[in-house]
C-alpha cells in the first residue's frame, strides 16, 4: 500500500465497511476529532500572558529600526525584524515548534511538515519554517488544529521508520523518538509492510541505515551547502526516494562527521562510536581541541577512564556548531601506543621501565653536566601554555634560553603580536570581500577556517585568490601563481588581480604558517606588508592581513616568547628536552647527546629519546591553550592519566626540585600567576585578546626573497600529531579519503 | 561485636568541659594501669617500651586537643574506652596493636633515604600520584 492510499484513509476513515479493524481513531481527545468547532469555542487569548524567554536564549538583532514588524504568537505579542520566519519568530516568543528538516544554519526546505501552525485565516495550517512573518500575523501553535497536524505528520513518518529504537545508536538523543513522545498518536493504524532502503557506503566515519531515513535532506543541504563537496544527494521520487551518492562513492570531505550530529534519526551515525556506548551513560566535559590551531569547542563523552566520541559545542566566534572530522575521531589515538611508565634506554636499546625517583634523578645528573650552551629545550605542537611557560623558565634557570615550539620555525618573530595571529578573527572573515591566500591550504590546515571562508564565498560572492602549489579548494578561487614572485608582482602592482584587492571594500590576506621553516620568511613577510599597505588592507576600522597558525601550541609559545638564542642550536646540543616535540629535525643532533622525550605517545620524538617521561594528554589535564586568532581557552580533564603518567608542567616542577633549581611555583595558580607576568592575555580564558601594534612599527627588512615555490605545510590532513597518527580511524581515512 | 557493646557502659553526658576533661584523665589513668597486661597478653615487649605506648596514648588523645563541646569529648572517650575494652578482651590480634599503635599511620615502609629528606610537599605528592 503505497503513501497516497493510506493517506486517503486517514482522511476518510468511516468509509471502508469491511475493514472494521481500521475504524480507530488517531486521536484519543474527544476535543480533537471537530478541530474547527473545539477552536472556535476557545475564548480568545488574554493580553497579559508572562513574558517568556526565548528558545535557547536567542537574541535578535534589529539591523534596521524601522523594519520591525509585530506578531502574536499564543496572543503574545513579539517585535520581530522584516523576513524572519514564522518558526523564528515563535522561538523569539519561546515557543520551541517541532521540526526535522529545518536548521538555522541550512537552507530551508520545508519537506518534513513538522512545523506546521495554525495562521488565523489561512485556510489551512503552514509550515512555519519556510513561511515569513507578516505584520500582524496571528500565530497559534497549541491549537487543536496544529496538535492534529503534527500528529498526522508523525504518523506519516512512523509508517516507514523501523521501530528499531533499542539496537539505534541515536536512541536517547532522537529527534524522531523525542518528538514521537510529545507530539505523536498513542496508537498507530499501520499493518502493512515498511519499505526497505539499501544502504550506502559513505566511508570510514558515517555508518549509514538509510531504512531509517525519514528524507528530511538535511545532509544533502549540508554537503552542498556547508561541506562544500556536491557528494550527497535525492534520488528517486515518492516512496522510492533515497538518500545517497549517486555513484558509488565515499563521501570525502574533512567535515562529513557533521552530517552524523544534524541526523535527526538514526540514518546517519558515526562509524567508530556503533554499538559502543549509550548516551545516557556517558559523562559530557565541555573542553577544546589541540589537533588544529582553530581550538574547536568540543565536549568530550567519556564513560569511566574511556573517551568514548567527541562531538562539537557551539561557538558563533570560532567553530559555529560545526567540528572536522579530526578533531571527532582522531579519539581513538588516545588509546593507543601511550606511553605510561618512565622508561630509561638501556646499554642494548632497550627501553626498561623505571620510577619516577629514578628516572629524574639520571635526567637531573644528565642535565647538570652540560654546559648552558649544550642545553635545548622544544615544546611539541600540542603543549598547554602552562608547562611551556615551566620548561622556559626550567632552561632559563640551568642558564640556556635555546627553548622554542616546533612550527615555529628558527627566528620566530614573536615581537609584534599582529605577525603571528588572525587580526581579522575568524567569525570576521564572514565581512571579507576579497581573500589573498598566500602559501597555505586552509582545507587542510584549518578546516574550520576553511568553512568560514566558503561560507562568505556564498554569501557575499567573496573572491579569492591563492598563491601556492596546486591543491583542492570547496569554492571557486583564481591561483595566481605558486611562489615568492607572484608576491613580487603582486607588491609591485604589476598583477592583474591588484585591482580586486584595491576595488575590495574588505580584504583579507592570510599567510600560512607553514612559510615560518622558510629562511627567507622576513622577506616574505616585509612583502606581504608591501603589499597590505599598497592595498590598504589595514585600516583603523579593519585589519586584513591576518596568520593562519598550524598547531595548537603556536600561539601561547610566541606570546610567551619562547624564541631560541641561536638557529644552530641543534647542532651543538648535548642535552635536548622534547616536551612532546614529534616533528622536530633531530638528524643534525650529535650521537652522544642525550635526549629526554616527555610526551603521551610512542610517537617519533621517543625512537632517538634516551629516557621518556609520561605525560598527560589534552583530554586528561587542565591546560591554556590561545588559538589561531588569539582566543584564549582551556581544556578541562575528561579522564584520569593513562599508568603512571603526570601533568606536564608538574614532570618539569618535580626535575626543578630534583636537580636543585627549584621553580617558585607548586600548583596551576602558582604557575599562572608566573604567566600573568609573561602574557597576562592568556588568563582571559574565553576572550580575545587583539594585536596592540601593526606592522608599521616593524623595521626595515633588507633580506630578499628566495625563488623556490611554496610548500604545503599539512602533507596529510588526517595525520598531523602524535594523537591522529596513533589513532586507528585516521589511519584507515588517509587510506580511503585522501586523493592520490 | 555484641558482646563488646554489652561490656562498655554508656555513662551520663558530661555537665561540663571541666567533667569532660576529668573523665579524659581518668580514661589516660586506665589505660596506663592495663598496660602491662596488654604488654603480656600481645607479647609487645620485643617491640615496644611501657613508656613508648604511654606516649603513644597520650599523643593520640592530644590529637584531639583542639575539642572544646563536651558532648563530642564524650563521644571520643566512648569511642576511646570501646578500643581498650576491645584489646583488653583479646577481641585483636597482635599485629593489629603493632600496626596501630607501635609502628603508627606511615607503616614500616618509611622513606628514610637521607636524599629525600628535604624534599618538598609538592615533590611527595608528585611520587605518590598525578592527583594532589
Amino acid at each position: 500500500m503505497g503513501l497516497g492510499l493510506l493517506a486517503s484513509r486517514a482522511m476518510r476513515p468511516l468509509r471502508n465497511s469491511h475493514s472494521s479493524v481500521f475504524l480507530r481513531t488517531i486521536v484519543s481527545k474527544p476535543e480533537l476529532q471537530s478541530a474547527e468547532s473545539s477552536a472556535a469555542a476557545q475564548a480568545p487569548p488574554e493580553p497579559d500572558l508572562p513574558p517568556r524567554t526565548p528558545v535557547g536564549g536567542a537574541r535578535i538583532h534589529f539591523p534596521n529600526p524601522e523594519d520591525a514588524i509585530e506578531v502574536f504568537v499564543d496572543g503574545y505579542p513579539v517585535k520581530i525584524p522584516k523576513g524572519m520566519t514564522v518558526l523564528q519568530a515563535c522561538e523569539v516568543a519561546g515557543v520551541d515548534i517541532p521540526r526535522f528538516c529545518y536548521h538555522s544554519r541550512l537552507s530551508i526546505a520545508g519537506n518534513c511538515r513538522m512545523c506546521l501552525v495554525e495562521v488565523e485565516k489561512s485556510p489551512k495550517p503552514v509550515a512555519s519554517c519556510a513561511m515569513p512573518a507578516l505584520p500582524g500575523m496571528k500565530i497559534k501553535t497549541d491549537t487543536p488544529v496544529a496538535k492534529k497536524a503534527r500528529e498526522g505528520v508523525m504518523e506519516f513518518l512512523l509508517m516507514n521508520h523501523p521501530l528499531d529504537c533499542p539496537i539505534c545508536d541515536q536512541g536517547g538523543e532522537c529527534d524522531l523518538q523525542d518528538q514521537s513522545m510529545a507530539f505523536g498518536s498513542d496508537r498507530g493504524r499501520f499493518t502493512e509492510m515498511k519499505r526497505s532502503v539499501v544502504d550506502k557506503n559513505l566511508g570510514p566515519l558515517v555508518k549509514t541505515v538509510m531504512t531509517r531515513c525519514i528524507q528530511c535532506t538535511r545532509c544533502v543541504r549540508f554537503a552542498t551547502e556547508v561541506a562544500g563537496v556536491q557528494d550527497l544527494g535525492m534520488l528517486g521520487r515518492g516512496s522510492g526516494e533515497e538518500i545517497g551518492t549517486y555513484v558509488e562513492k565515499l563521501m570525502t570531505s574533512e567535515l562529513s562527521g557533521n552530517v552524523i550530529d544534524i541526523c535527526p534519526v538514526g540514518a546517519l551515525t558515526s562509524k567508530p562510536f556503533a554499538f559502543k556506548a549509550r548516551n545516557w551513560e556517558l559523562k559530557g566535559t565541555e573542553t577544546i581541541d589541540v589537533t588544529d590551531a582553530v581550538g574547536s569547542n568540543i565536549r568530550i563523552d567519556s564513560r569511566g577512564p574511556e573517551v568514548m566520541r567527541i562531538v562539537p559545542r557551539l561557538n558563533e566566534d570560532i567553530n559555529e556548531e560545526w567540528i572536522s572530522d579530526k578533531t571527532r575521531f582522531c579519539y581513538d589515538g588516545l588509546k593507543r601506543q601511550r606511553l605510561n611508565d618512565p622508561m630509561i634506554r638501556d646499554a642494548d636499546g632497550r627501553f626498561k621501565a623505571v620510577t619516577w625517583r629514578d628516572a629524574l634523578a639520571v635526567v637531573a645528573e644528565v642535565a647538570l653536566q652540560a654546559k648552558p650552551e649544550e642545553i635545548v629545550g622544544i615544546a611539541g605542537r600540542l603543549s598547554d601554555a602552562e608547562s611551556m611557560m615551566a620548561l622556559k623558565d626550567l632552561l632559563n634557570r640551568m642558564g640556556s634560553n635555546n627553548v622554542w615550539c616546533e612550527g615555529t620555525g628558527t627566528q620566530p618573530s614573536a615581537d609584534l603580536r599582529s605577525g603571528y595571529i588572525m587580526n581579522t578573527t575568524i567569525s570576521g572573515l564572514e565581512k571579507a570581500d576579497v581573500f589573498l591566500l598566500i602559501g597555505t591550504q586552509p582545507r587542510v590546515e584549518a578546516a574550520m577556517v576553511n568553512a568560514r571562508i566558503r561560507k562568505t564565498v556564498r554569501a557575499n560572492n567573496a573572491k579569492v585568490a591563492y598563491i601556492g602549489p596546486a591543491t583542492d579548494f570547496n569554492y571557486d578561487h583564481q591561483h595566481l601563481g605558486t611562489g615568492p614572485e607572484t608576491l613580487t608582482e603582486l607588491a609591485e602592482g604589476r598583477h592583474p588581480f591588484c585591482s580586486a584587492i584595491s576595488n575590495a571594500k574588505n580584504p583579507v590576506i592570510i599567510v600560512g604558517a607553514g612559510l615560518f621553516e622558510r629562511e627567507d620568511k622576513d622577506a616574505i613577510f616585509a612583502t606581504v606588508e608591501a603589499i597590505a599597505k599598497k592595498h590598504n588592507v589595514i585600516r583603523p576600522d579593519w585589519n586584513g592581513l591576518n596568520v593562519l597558525l598550524l598547531n595548537a601550541a603556536q600561539a601561547a609559545a610566541l606570546d610567551l616568547g619562547l624564541v631560541p638564542e641561536s638557529t644552530n642550536s641543534i647542532e651543538s646540543a648535548k642535552f635536548v628536552y622534547l616536551m612532546g616535540a614529534d616533528d622536530v629535525n633531530l638528524d643534525k643532533l650529535p650521537n652522544d647527546a642525550f635526549v629526554v622525550y616527555q610526551g603521551h605517545h610512542g610517537d617519533r620524538g621517543v625512537y632517538r629519546a634516551n629516557i621518556i617521561l609520561p605525560a598527560s594528554a589534552f583530554s586528561e589535564k587542565e591546560g591554556t591553550y590561545v588559538n589561531t586568532e588569539g582566543c584564549t581557552q582551556q581544556t578541562l580533564p575528561a579522564v584520569p592519566t593513562v599508568g603512571d603518567a603526570r601533568d606536564d608542567w608538574k614532570i618539569i616542577r618535580a626535575l626543578s626540585e630534583v636537580a636543585g633549581l627549584t621553580l617558585p611555583y607548586d600548583s596551576v595558580g602558582g604557575i599562572r600567576t608566573r604567566i600573568r607576568t609573561v602574557a597576562p592575555n592568556l588568563l582571559n580564558v574565553d576572550e580575545r585578546e587583539p594585536a596592540t601594534f601593526g606592522p608599521s612599527v616593524k623595521p626595515e627588512v633588507t633580506g630578499k626573497m628566495d625563488t623556490t615555490p611554496f610548500k604545503s605545510a599539512v602533507e596529510n590532513f588526517y595525520m598531523t600529531d602524535s594523537i591522529t597518527r596513533a589513532s586507528k580511524i585516521m589511519a584507515q581515512c588517509s587510506a580511503m579519503l585522501l586523493k592520490k | 561485636m555484641s558482646f563488646t557493646l554489652r561490656s562498655v557502659k554508656v555513662p551520663p553526658n558530661s555537665a561540663n568541659l571541666e567533667e569532660a576533661r576529668s573523665r579524659v584523665f581518668e580514661f589516660f589513668k586506665t589505660a596506663c594501669r592495663s598496660l602491662p597486661s596488654i604488654m603480656d597478653m600481645y607479647n609487645l615487649d620485643d617491640v615496644a617500651s611501657k613508656s613508648q605506648l604511654r606516649s603513644v596514648i597520650s599523643s593520640e588523645i592530644r590529637k584531639n586537643s583542639h575539642v572544646t563541646n563536651p558532648k563530642v569529648i564524650d563521644m571520643l572517650l566512648f569511642k576511646g574506652t570501646e578500643d581498650l575494652n576491645n584489646i583488653l578482651e583479646h577481641a585483636k590480634q597482635r599485629h593489629h596493636i603493632i600496626g596501630q599503635y607501635v609502628v603508627g599511620p606511615q607503616g614500616l615502609v618509611q622513606d628514610l633515604d637521607p636524599k629525600d629528606r628535604g624534599m618538598s610537599n609538592f615533590l611527595k605528592n608528585f611520587y605518590r600520584s598525578n592527583y594532589f
